[in-house]
Protein backbone atom coordinates (compact mmCIF):
# COMPACT_ATOMS: atom_id res chain seq x y z
CA UNK A 1 0.00 0.00 0.00
CA UNK A 2 1.29 3.46 -0.87
CA UNK A 3 2.64 5.51 2.01
CA UNK A 4 1.35 9.10 2.10
CA UNK A 5 3.19 11.79 4.08
CA UNK A 6 1.25 13.90 6.58
CA UNK A 7 2.15 16.69 8.99
CA UNK A 8 1.09 15.29 12.36
CA UNK A 9 1.83 18.07 14.84
CA UNK A 10 3.88 21.21 15.35
CA UNK A 11 4.87 24.00 17.67
CA UNK A 12 7.11 27.00 17.91
CA UNK A 13 8.72 29.00 20.69
CA UNK A 14 8.11 32.71 21.19
CA UNK A 15 9.76 34.54 18.31
CA UNK A 16 11.47 37.92 18.59
CA UNK A 17 14.55 39.26 20.33
CA UNK A 18 15.22 36.32 22.66
CA UNK A 19 17.45 36.15 25.72
CA UNK A 20 18.42 32.59 24.86
CA UNK A 21 20.97 30.40 23.06
CA UNK A 22 20.21 28.76 19.71
CA UNK A 23 19.86 25.31 21.29
CA UNK A 24 17.53 26.72 23.99
CA UNK A 25 15.16 27.86 21.24
CA UNK A 26 15.14 24.41 19.61
CA UNK A 27 14.29 22.82 22.98
CA UNK A 28 11.40 25.24 23.58
CA UNK A 29 10.01 24.56 20.10
CA UNK A 30 10.32 20.77 20.53
CA UNK A 31 8.36 21.03 23.78
CA UNK A 32 5.66 23.08 22.04
CA UNK A 33 5.48 20.42 19.33
CA UNK A 34 5.07 17.50 21.75
CA UNK A 35 2.53 19.57 23.72
CA UNK A 36 0.51 19.63 20.48
CA UNK A 37 0.43 15.80 20.44
CA UNK A 38 0.76 14.37 23.96
CA UNK A 39 0.45 10.76 22.70
CA UNK A 40 3.73 11.07 20.77
CA UNK A 41 7.00 10.83 22.73
CA UNK A 42 10.57 11.74 21.72
CA UNK A 43 11.44 8.01 21.68
CA UNK A 44 8.92 7.50 18.86
CA UNK A 45 10.91 9.79 16.54
CA UNK A 46 13.37 7.94 14.28
CA UNK A 47 14.57 10.80 12.10
CA UNK A 48 15.71 14.40 12.61
CA UNK A 49 16.22 17.16 10.08
CA UNK A 50 17.53 20.49 11.38
CA UNK A 51 17.18 23.63 9.27
CA UNK A 52 19.48 26.42 10.35
CA UNK A 53 21.55 28.68 8.13
CA UNK A 54 23.20 31.02 10.61
CA UNK A 55 24.25 28.49 13.27
CA UNK A 56 27.74 28.57 11.77
CA UNK A 57 28.12 32.33 11.72
CA UNK A 58 26.09 33.53 14.70
CA UNK A 59 26.43 30.59 17.13
CA UNK A 60 29.87 29.23 16.02
CA UNK A 61 28.23 25.82 15.56
CA UNK A 62 28.34 23.61 12.49
CA UNK A 63 27.21 19.95 12.36
CA UNK A 64 24.15 21.16 14.21
CA UNK A 65 21.95 18.06 13.92
CA UNK A 66 23.65 15.87 16.58
CA UNK A 67 23.70 18.83 18.98
CA UNK A 68 19.96 19.41 18.55
CA UNK A 69 19.18 15.66 18.70
CA UNK A 70 20.87 15.41 22.08
CA UNK A 71 19.26 18.54 23.50
CA UNK A 72 15.71 17.65 22.44
CA UNK A 73 16.07 14.03 23.56
CA UNK A 74 15.58 12.22 20.26
CA UNK A 75 17.80 9.32 19.14
CA UNK A 76 17.55 9.19 15.34
CA UNK A 77 18.19 5.89 13.56
CA UNK A 78 17.06 6.68 10.00
CA UNK A 79 18.31 10.22 9.32
CA UNK A 80 20.02 12.93 11.36
CA UNK A 81 21.14 15.90 9.28
CA UNK A 82 21.03 19.63 8.75
CA UNK A 83 19.80 21.56 5.70
CA UNK A 84 20.76 25.10 4.71
CA UNK A 85 18.61 26.83 2.12
CA UNK A 86 18.37 30.02 4.14
CA UNK A 87 14.71 31.15 4.18
CA UNK A 88 13.41 27.81 2.78
CA UNK A 89 15.28 25.52 5.17
CA UNK A 90 12.18 24.48 7.11
CA UNK A 91 10.14 23.83 3.97
CA UNK A 92 13.05 21.88 2.52
CA UNK A 93 13.16 19.75 5.66
CA UNK A 94 9.47 18.94 5.20
CA UNK A 95 10.02 18.05 1.52
CA UNK A 96 12.91 15.74 2.43
CA UNK A 97 10.96 14.17 5.30
CA UNK A 98 8.05 13.48 2.94
CA UNK A 99 10.38 11.61 0.60
CA UNK A 100 11.95 9.68 3.46
CA UNK A 101 8.69 8.54 5.05
CA UNK A 102 6.97 7.77 1.74
CA UNK A 103 9.93 5.68 0.59
CA UNK A 104 10.07 3.80 3.88
CA UNK A 105 13.55 5.02 4.81
CA UNK A 106 12.05 6.71 7.88
CA UNK A 107 8.77 6.46 9.78
CA UNK A 108 8.51 9.50 12.06
CA UNK A 109 10.72 12.48 11.29
CA UNK A 110 11.10 15.57 13.44
CA UNK A 111 11.69 18.59 11.20
CA UNK A 112 13.10 21.45 13.24
CA UNK A 113 14.38 24.85 12.26
CA UNK A 114 15.77 27.83 14.08
CA UNK A 115 18.15 30.75 14.20
CA UNK A 116 19.70 32.89 16.92
CA UNK A 117 20.48 36.10 15.06
CA UNK A 118 20.77 38.76 17.76
CA UNK A 119 24.42 38.58 18.88
CA UNK A 120 26.01 40.47 21.79
CA UNK A 121 27.23 43.15 19.37
CA UNK A 122 24.49 44.54 17.14
CA UNK A 123 26.70 44.99 14.06
CA UNK A 124 27.52 41.33 13.66
CA UNK A 125 24.27 39.93 12.26
CA UNK A 126 23.96 42.77 9.76
CA UNK A 127 27.55 42.20 8.64
CA UNK A 128 27.09 38.43 8.54
CA UNK A 129 24.13 38.88 6.21
CA UNK A 130 26.72 39.44 3.48
CA UNK A 131 26.81 35.63 3.48
CA UNK A 132 23.11 35.40 2.53
CA UNK A 133 23.83 36.40 -1.05
CA UNK A 134 26.68 35.42 -3.39
CA UNK A 135 29.53 36.71 -1.23
CA UNK A 136 31.98 37.76 -3.95
CA UNK A 137 29.54 39.23 -6.48
CA UNK A 138 26.56 40.62 -4.53
CA UNK A 139 27.82 40.89 -0.95
CA UNK A 140 30.64 43.11 -2.21
CA UNK A 141 28.00 45.51 -3.53
CA UNK A 142 26.28 45.77 -0.16
CA UNK A 143 23.42 43.47 -1.15
CA UNK A 144 23.61 41.40 2.04
CA UNK A 145 20.72 43.22 3.65
CA UNK A 146 17.79 42.81 1.29
CA UNK A 147 15.84 46.14 1.39
CA UNK A 148 17.73 47.67 -1.59
CA UNK A 149 17.05 44.61 -3.76
CA UNK A 150 13.34 44.65 -2.89
CA UNK A 151 13.20 48.43 -3.38
CA UNK A 152 14.34 47.82 -6.97
CA UNK A 153 11.75 45.04 -7.24
CA UNK A 154 8.95 47.27 -5.96
CA UNK A 155 9.95 50.09 -8.30
CA UNK A 156 9.93 47.79 -11.31
CA UNK A 157 6.51 46.44 -10.29
CA UNK A 158 5.23 50.00 -10.05
CA UNK A 159 6.86 50.88 -13.42
CA UNK A 160 5.50 47.89 -15.31
CA UNK A 161 2.15 47.25 -13.59
CA UNK A 162 1.19 50.50 -11.86
CA UNK A 163 1.02 49.11 -8.33
CA UNK A 164 1.00 51.71 -5.57
CA UNK A 165 2.52 52.32 -2.14
CA UNK A 166 -1.00 52.04 -0.65
CA UNK A 167 -1.31 48.54 -2.06
CA UNK A 168 2.01 47.54 -0.47
CA UNK A 169 0.84 49.02 2.83
CA UNK A 170 -2.37 46.97 2.60
CA UNK A 171 -0.26 43.79 2.79
CA UNK A 172 1.49 45.00 5.96
CA UNK A 173 -1.83 46.00 7.53
CA UNK A 174 -3.43 42.61 6.77
CA UNK A 175 -0.48 40.60 8.08
CA UNK A 176 0.07 42.68 11.23
CA UNK A 177 -3.61 42.42 12.06
CA UNK A 178 -3.53 38.63 11.58
CA UNK A 179 -0.61 38.47 14.09
CA UNK A 180 -2.05 40.88 16.66
CA UNK A 181 -3.43 38.00 18.77
CA UNK A 182 -0.71 35.44 17.90
CA UNK A 183 1.10 34.80 21.21
CA UNK A 184 4.31 33.57 19.55
CA UNK A 185 4.59 36.34 16.92
CA UNK A 186 7.36 38.93 17.15
CA UNK A 187 4.97 41.83 16.39
CA UNK A 188 1.71 41.58 18.30
CA UNK A 189 -0.05 44.82 17.46
CA UNK A 190 -2.67 46.05 15.07
CA UNK A 191 -1.63 48.35 12.25
CA UNK A 192 -3.66 50.94 10.36
CA UNK A 193 -3.17 51.98 6.75
CA UNK A 194 -2.35 55.47 7.97
CA UNK A 195 0.39 54.18 10.31
CA UNK A 196 1.83 52.04 7.52
CA UNK A 197 1.79 54.93 5.05
CA UNK A 198 3.48 57.33 7.50
CA UNK A 199 6.17 54.91 8.75
CA UNK A 200 9.88 55.81 8.66
CA UNK A 201 11.67 55.25 5.36
CA UNK A 202 13.99 52.25 4.91
CA UNK A 203 14.92 52.30 1.22
CA UNK A 204 12.30 54.20 -0.80
CA UNK A 205 9.63 53.22 -1.63
CA UNK A 206 9.93 50.69 1.23
CA UNK A 207 9.14 51.91 4.73
CA UNK A 208 9.32 50.20 8.12
CA UNK A 209 6.26 47.94 7.88
CA UNK A 210 7.11 46.82 4.34
CA UNK A 211 10.09 44.86 5.73
CA UNK A 212 10.13 41.79 7.96
CA UNK A 213 12.22 42.10 11.13
CA UNK A 214 15.31 40.14 12.19
CA UNK A 215 14.15 37.35 14.49
CA UNK A 216 15.39 34.77 16.96
CA UNK A 217 13.19 31.70 17.01
CA UNK A 218 12.62 28.04 16.33
CA UNK A 219 9.80 25.78 15.15
CA UNK A 220 9.34 22.01 15.10
CA UNK A 221 6.91 19.73 13.29
CA UNK A 222 6.46 15.98 12.88
CA UNK A 223 6.21 14.36 9.45
CA UNK A 224 5.04 10.75 9.21
CA UNK A 225 2.69 8.57 7.14
CA UNK A 226 -1.10 8.61 7.32
CA UNK A 227 -1.25 5.06 8.72
CA UNK A 228 1.25 5.83 11.50
CA UNK A 229 -0.45 9.17 12.24
CA UNK A 230 -3.76 7.41 12.94
CA UNK A 231 -2.09 5.56 15.85
CA UNK A 232 -1.30 8.85 17.56
CA UNK A 233 -4.10 11.26 16.67
CA UNK A 234 -7.84 11.41 15.95
CA UNK A 235 -7.52 14.79 14.26
CA UNK A 236 -8.14 15.09 10.52
CA UNK A 237 -5.07 14.09 8.52
CA UNK A 238 -3.20 16.86 6.69
CA UNK A 239 -1.34 15.50 3.67
CA UNK A 240 1.65 17.00 1.89
CA UNK A 241 0.25 16.55 -1.61
CA UNK A 242 2.92 18.05 -3.82
CA UNK A 243 6.13 20.06 -3.66
CA UNK A 244 8.60 21.88 -5.89
CA UNK A 245 11.87 23.74 -5.45
CA UNK A 246 13.20 25.85 -8.30
CA UNK A 247 16.59 27.56 -8.61
CA UNK A 248 17.45 29.32 -11.87
CA UNK A 249 20.00 31.86 -10.65
CA UNK A 250 22.16 32.88 -7.75
CA UNK A 251 23.87 36.15 -8.65
CA UNK A 252 21.27 38.92 -8.81
CA UNK A 253 22.54 40.02 -12.22
CA UNK A 254 21.37 36.68 -13.68
CA UNK A 255 17.77 37.10 -12.51
CA UNK A 256 15.60 34.89 -14.74
CA UNK A 257 12.66 37.28 -15.31
CA UNK A 258 12.40 40.08 -17.88
CA UNK A 259 12.71 42.47 -14.91
CA UNK A 260 12.84 42.15 -11.11
CA UNK A 261 9.02 42.05 -10.78
CA UNK A 262 8.70 39.12 -13.22
CA UNK A 263 9.23 36.04 -11.02
CA UNK A 264 9.44 33.24 -13.58
CA UNK A 265 11.02 30.83 -11.07
CA UNK A 266 8.17 31.40 -8.61
CA UNK A 267 5.60 30.68 -11.29
CA UNK A 268 7.49 27.56 -12.35
CA UNK A 269 7.64 26.28 -8.75
CA UNK A 270 3.91 26.89 -8.30
CA UNK A 271 2.96 25.15 -11.53
CA UNK A 272 5.12 22.13 -10.74
CA UNK A 273 3.71 21.82 -7.21
CA UNK A 274 0.13 22.20 -8.50
CA UNK A 275 0.76 19.42 -11.02
CA UNK A 276 2.27 17.12 -8.41
CA UNK A 277 -0.64 17.82 -6.05
CA UNK A 278 -3.22 17.49 -8.87
CA UNK A 279 -4.81 20.83 -7.99
CA UNK A 280 -5.12 24.20 -9.71
CA UNK A 281 -4.80 27.77 -8.35
CA UNK A 282 -8.58 27.95 -7.95
CA UNK A 283 -8.47 25.08 -5.43
CA UNK A 284 -6.25 26.99 -2.98
CA UNK A 285 -8.38 28.13 -0.02
CA UNK A 286 -5.56 29.54 2.12
CA UNK A 287 -1.89 30.37 1.51
CA UNK A 288 1.22 31.26 3.48
CA UNK A 289 3.51 32.99 0.98
CA UNK A 290 6.94 34.47 1.63
CA UNK A 291 6.19 38.07 2.65
CA UNK A 292 9.78 39.03 3.49
CA UNK A 293 8.65 42.35 2.03
CA UNK A 294 5.14 43.56 1.25
CA UNK A 295 6.02 43.67 -2.46
CA UNK A 296 6.90 39.97 -2.33
CA UNK A 297 3.35 38.99 -1.38
CA UNK A 298 1.97 41.25 -4.14
CA UNK A 299 4.05 39.44 -6.76
CA UNK A 300 3.52 35.96 -5.27
CA UNK A 301 -0.30 36.11 -5.47
CA UNK A 302 0.20 36.85 -9.18
CA UNK A 303 2.74 34.14 -9.91
CA UNK A 304 0.68 31.50 -8.06
CA UNK A 305 -2.34 32.38 -10.18
CA UNK A 306 -4.61 33.82 -7.46
CA UNK A 307 -5.01 36.81 -9.80
CA UNK A 308 -3.64 37.84 -13.21
CA UNK A 309 0.02 38.86 -13.63
CA UNK A 310 0.31 42.54 -12.78
CA UNK A 311 -2.87 42.66 -10.69
CA UNK A 312 -1.31 41.64 -7.36
CA UNK A 313 -1.42 45.19 -6.05
CA UNK A 314 -5.13 45.48 -6.74
CA UNK A 315 -5.72 41.97 -5.32
CA UNK A 316 -3.96 42.77 -2.03
CA UNK A 317 -5.31 46.32 -1.86
CA UNK A 318 -8.92 45.13 -2.18
CA UNK A 319 -8.79 42.79 0.84
CA UNK A 320 -8.66 39.58 -1.21
CA UNK A 321 -5.85 38.37 1.12
CA UNK A 322 -7.97 38.89 4.25
CA UNK A 323 -10.56 36.56 5.81
CA UNK A 324 -13.56 36.49 3.47
CA UNK A 325 -11.33 37.42 0.50
CA UNK A 326 -10.55 35.19 -2.47
CA UNK A 327 -7.42 33.61 -0.90
CA UNK A 328 -6.59 34.59 2.70
CA UNK A 329 -2.79 34.85 2.85
CA UNK A 330 -0.45 34.65 5.84
CA UNK A 331 -3.28 34.06 8.29
CA UNK A 332 -0.92 33.80 11.29
CA UNK A 333 0.85 37.07 10.44
CA UNK A 334 3.45 35.95 7.93
CA UNK A 335 7.09 36.95 8.01
CA UNK A 336 6.20 40.63 8.30
CA UNK A 337 4.65 40.22 11.75
CA UNK A 338 5.61 36.75 13.04
CA UNK A 339 9.25 37.50 12.22
CA UNK A 340 11.65 35.44 10.14
CA UNK A 341 14.19 33.12 11.81
CA UNK A 342 15.16 31.75 8.39
CA UNK A 343 15.24 27.97 8.92
CA UNK A 344 12.11 28.04 11.09
CA UNK A 345 9.81 29.95 8.75
CA UNK A 346 8.75 27.07 6.48
CA UNK A 347 7.85 25.03 9.56
CA UNK A 348 5.82 27.94 10.97
CA UNK A 349 3.94 28.00 7.68
CA UNK A 350 3.41 24.21 7.82
CA UNK A 351 2.04 24.47 11.37
CA UNK A 352 -0.41 27.20 10.36
CA UNK A 353 -1.49 25.06 7.40
CA UNK A 354 -1.94 22.05 9.72
CA UNK A 355 -4.21 24.14 11.94
CA UNK A 356 -6.15 25.65 9.02
CA UNK A 357 -6.81 22.27 7.44
CA UNK A 358 -7.81 20.78 10.80
CA UNK A 359 -10.18 23.69 11.46
CA UNK A 360 -8.36 24.95 14.55
CA UNK A 361 -6.57 28.08 13.30
CA UNK A 362 -6.82 31.42 15.13
CA UNK A 363 -8.09 33.08 11.96
CA UNK A 364 -9.90 30.08 10.51
CA UNK A 365 -10.68 30.07 6.79
CA UNK A 366 -14.06 28.40 6.35
CA UNK A 367 -13.88 25.17 4.38
CA UNK A 368 -10.08 25.18 4.11
CA UNK A 369 -9.19 21.84 2.50
CA UNK A 370 -6.26 22.73 0.20
CA UNK A 371 -3.49 25.19 1.04
CA UNK A 372 -0.18 26.45 -0.32
CA UNK A 373 3.02 27.48 1.44
CA UNK A 374 5.96 29.19 -0.22
CA UNK A 375 9.47 30.44 0.50
CA UNK A 376 11.91 32.61 -1.38
CA UNK A 377 15.61 32.24 -0.55
CA UNK A 378 18.52 34.66 -0.87
CA UNK A 379 18.45 37.52 -3.39
CA UNK A 380 15.37 35.94 -4.97
CA UNK A 381 17.54 32.97 -5.92
CA UNK A 382 15.29 30.01 -5.13
CA UNK A 383 11.59 29.26 -4.70
CA UNK A 384 10.03 26.45 -2.66
CA UNK A 385 6.33 25.51 -2.77
CA UNK A 386 4.32 22.92 -0.83
CA UNK A 387 0.66 22.04 -1.33
CA UNK A 388 -1.17 20.61 1.68
CA UNK A 389 -4.57 18.92 1.57
CA UNK A 390 -7.16 17.01 3.57
CA UNK A 391 -6.93 14.10 1.12
CA UNK A 392 -3.93 12.29 -0.38
CA UNK A 393 -3.17 12.56 -4.10
CA UNK A 394 -4.87 9.66 -5.85
CA UNK B 1 45.19 45.35 16.88
CA UNK B 2 43.13 43.47 19.41
CA UNK B 3 39.73 41.96 18.71
CA UNK B 4 37.36 43.04 21.48
CA UNK B 5 36.58 40.11 23.77
CA UNK B 6 38.90 37.68 21.93
CA UNK B 7 42.48 38.58 22.88
CA UNK B 8 43.90 35.48 21.16
CA UNK B 9 42.94 37.03 17.79
CA UNK B 10 45.37 39.93 18.26
CA UNK B 11 46.98 40.68 14.88
CA UNK B 12 45.32 37.65 13.27
CA UNK B 13 43.29 37.89 10.07
CA UNK B 14 39.98 35.92 10.03
CA UNK B 15 39.00 35.44 6.37
CA UNK B 16 35.56 34.33 7.57
CA UNK B 17 34.90 37.97 8.50
CA UNK B 18 36.31 39.47 5.27
CA UNK B 19 33.66 41.17 3.14
CA UNK B 20 35.93 41.28 0.07
CA UNK B 21 36.78 38.32 -2.20
CA UNK B 22 39.92 36.27 -1.66
CA UNK B 23 41.26 37.53 -4.97
CA UNK B 24 44.83 36.19 -4.83
CA UNK B 25 45.98 33.42 -7.19
CA UNK B 26 46.60 31.16 -4.18
CA UNK B 27 42.89 31.22 -3.29
CA UNK B 28 40.98 31.98 -6.48
CA UNK B 29 41.17 30.47 -9.98
CA UNK B 30 39.40 33.59 -11.30
CA UNK B 31 42.24 35.82 -10.06
CA UNK B 32 42.69 37.15 -13.61
CA UNK B 33 39.37 38.99 -13.35
CA UNK B 34 40.79 41.12 -10.54
CA UNK B 35 44.12 41.62 -12.34
CA UNK B 36 42.14 42.89 -15.34
CA UNK B 37 40.21 45.23 -13.02
CA UNK B 38 43.52 46.67 -11.83
CA UNK B 39 44.15 47.58 -15.51
CA UNK B 40 40.77 49.35 -15.61
CA UNK B 41 39.07 46.58 -17.57
CA UNK B 42 35.78 44.86 -16.72
CA UNK B 43 36.03 41.33 -18.08
CA UNK B 44 34.41 37.95 -17.85
CA UNK B 45 34.98 34.46 -19.20
CA UNK B 46 34.03 33.19 -22.67
CA UNK B 47 34.00 29.53 -23.68
CA UNK B 48 36.37 28.92 -26.61
CA UNK B 49 34.45 25.75 -27.54
CA UNK B 50 30.77 26.76 -27.53
CA UNK B 51 31.16 30.55 -27.43
CA UNK B 52 29.04 31.19 -24.33
CA UNK B 53 29.93 34.33 -22.41
CA UNK B 54 29.16 33.88 -18.68
CA UNK B 55 28.67 36.36 -15.88
CA UNK B 56 30.28 36.20 -13.39
CA UNK B 57 33.51 34.55 -14.63
CA UNK B 58 34.01 30.86 -13.93
CA UNK B 59 36.45 27.98 -14.40
CA UNK B 60 34.16 25.69 -16.43
CA UNK B 61 31.58 26.57 -19.07
CA UNK B 62 28.14 25.97 -17.48
CA UNK B 63 26.73 25.10 -20.94
CA UNK B 64 29.22 22.57 -22.40
CA UNK B 65 31.47 21.97 -19.38
CA UNK B 66 34.58 22.88 -21.33
CA UNK B 67 37.55 24.14 -19.32
CA UNK B 68 38.82 25.96 -22.41
CA UNK B 69 37.86 29.51 -21.37
CA UNK B 70 39.33 32.94 -22.11
CA UNK B 71 38.75 36.40 -20.68
CA UNK B 72 36.76 38.81 -22.81
CA UNK B 73 36.09 42.54 -22.29
CA UNK B 74 32.70 43.82 -21.19
CA UNK B 75 31.70 47.45 -21.93
CA UNK B 76 32.88 49.97 -19.34
CA UNK B 77 29.81 52.15 -19.79
CA UNK B 78 26.11 51.51 -19.42
CA UNK B 79 22.72 53.03 -18.65
CA UNK B 80 20.73 52.91 -15.43
CA UNK B 81 17.46 50.99 -15.74
CA UNK B 82 16.34 51.42 -12.12
CA UNK B 83 18.13 52.39 -8.90
CA UNK B 84 17.63 52.56 -5.14
CA UNK B 85 19.10 54.92 -2.58
CA UNK B 86 19.70 54.01 1.06
CA UNK B 87 20.60 57.05 3.12
CA UNK B 88 20.07 55.92 6.74
CA UNK B 89 20.89 52.50 8.17
CA UNK B 90 23.65 51.77 5.65
CA UNK B 91 25.36 48.49 6.68
CA UNK B 92 28.90 48.29 8.05
CA UNK B 93 31.46 48.44 5.25
CA UNK B 94 29.54 50.91 3.08
CA UNK B 95 29.03 54.67 3.15
CA UNK B 96 25.84 56.68 2.85
CA UNK B 97 24.28 57.02 0.38
CA UNK B 98 24.41 53.35 -0.58
CA UNK B 99 23.10 53.38 -4.14
CA UNK B 100 22.25 50.22 -6.09
CA UNK B 101 21.33 50.08 -9.75
CA UNK B 102 20.34 47.67 -12.46
CA UNK B 103 22.66 48.68 -15.29
CA UNK B 104 22.36 47.85 -18.99
CA UNK B 105 25.88 47.38 -20.37
CA UNK B 106 24.39 46.78 -23.80
CA UNK B 107 25.55 43.19 -24.41
CA UNK B 108 24.56 39.75 -23.11
CA UNK B 109 25.00 38.56 -20.40
CA UNK B 110 25.31 42.11 -19.02
CA UNK B 111 21.97 43.64 -20.02
CA UNK B 112 20.85 43.85 -16.38
CA UNK B 113 23.92 43.88 -14.14
CA UNK B 114 23.12 44.71 -10.53
CA UNK B 115 25.88 46.88 -9.11
CA UNK B 116 26.61 49.85 -6.90
CA UNK B 117 26.89 53.51 -7.84
CA UNK B 118 29.74 55.43 -6.16
CA UNK B 119 31.01 59.01 -6.31
CA UNK B 120 27.42 60.23 -6.44
CA UNK B 121 25.37 62.13 -3.82
CA UNK B 122 21.80 61.13 -2.99
CA UNK B 123 18.97 62.67 -4.97
CA UNK B 124 20.70 63.47 -8.26
CA UNK B 125 20.56 60.19 -10.22
CA UNK B 126 17.85 59.57 -12.84
CA UNK B 127 16.72 56.49 -14.72
CA UNK B 128 18.50 56.40 -18.07
CA UNK B 129 21.62 58.16 -16.79
CA UNK B 130 24.92 56.98 -18.25
CA UNK B 131 27.41 55.40 -15.82
CA UNK B 132 30.98 54.14 -16.17
CA UNK B 133 33.18 51.59 -14.45
CA UNK B 134 34.84 52.77 -11.22
CA UNK B 135 37.69 50.65 -9.82
CA UNK B 136 38.83 51.28 -6.25
CA UNK B 137 41.30 49.71 -3.82
CA UNK B 138 40.08 47.53 -0.97
CA UNK B 139 42.21 46.27 1.96
CA UNK B 140 45.07 43.96 0.96
CA UNK B 141 44.77 40.25 1.72
CA UNK B 142 47.28 39.03 4.34
CA UNK B 143 48.52 35.58 3.24
CA UNK B 144 50.54 33.45 5.67
CA UNK B 145 53.61 32.26 3.70
CA UNK B 146 55.21 30.26 6.50
CA UNK B 147 58.90 31.08 6.90
CA UNK B 148 58.51 34.03 4.52
CA UNK B 149 56.05 35.62 6.92
CA UNK B 150 52.82 37.34 5.92
CA UNK B 151 52.64 38.73 2.39
CA UNK B 152 50.10 41.47 1.64
CA UNK B 153 48.28 40.82 -1.65
CA UNK B 154 46.81 44.00 -3.14
CA UNK B 155 43.09 43.97 -3.93
CA UNK B 156 40.63 46.12 -5.89
CA UNK B 157 36.90 45.98 -6.49
CA UNK B 158 34.52 47.77 -8.81
CA UNK B 159 31.30 49.71 -8.99
CA UNK B 160 29.95 52.32 -11.41
CA UNK B 161 29.88 56.12 -11.24
CA UNK B 162 27.98 58.80 -13.14
CA UNK B 163 29.58 59.92 -16.42
CA UNK B 164 30.38 63.61 -15.97
CA UNK B 165 28.45 65.69 -18.46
Amino acid sequence: MARHAVILAGGQCKWGVREAHLVDLFQEAAKACFDDIPTLKPKDVDGLIVASSYAGRCSFQVNTAPVIAERVGVKPTSICTRVDVLCAGGSTGIILAKGLVESGVADIVMVSGGEKLYTPQKWEVFYSELASVDHDWDGTNGMGLPPPFFSLTAQEHMMHYGSTKEQLAAVSVANYNYAATNPVAQMQKTLTLEEAMNAPSVVPPLTLYDCCPITDGAAVCIITTDEIAKKFSDRPLVYIRGTAQVCLNSVSANFPGAHLADWKHTKMAGEKAYKAAKVSPGDIKVAQTHDCFSISEVIEVEEFGFCKKGEGGEFCGSKQIELGGKVPVNTDGGLLACGHPFGATGIRQGIEMLKQLQGRARHQVNGADIGLTHNLSGANAEHTVLIYGREPVK
Amino acid sequence: MAVLGIPILENLYPSTMDMWPLEAKEFNRNWQFYENLKQGKLTTTKCKDCGLVSWPPRVICPECYSENLEYTDLPNKGKIIVFSEEVRGVPLGFESPLIHAVIDLGVAPARRVLSRIVNCPAGVLKRGDEVQLAVFPVPALPIDKGKLGTVMSERVFFAFEPVKK
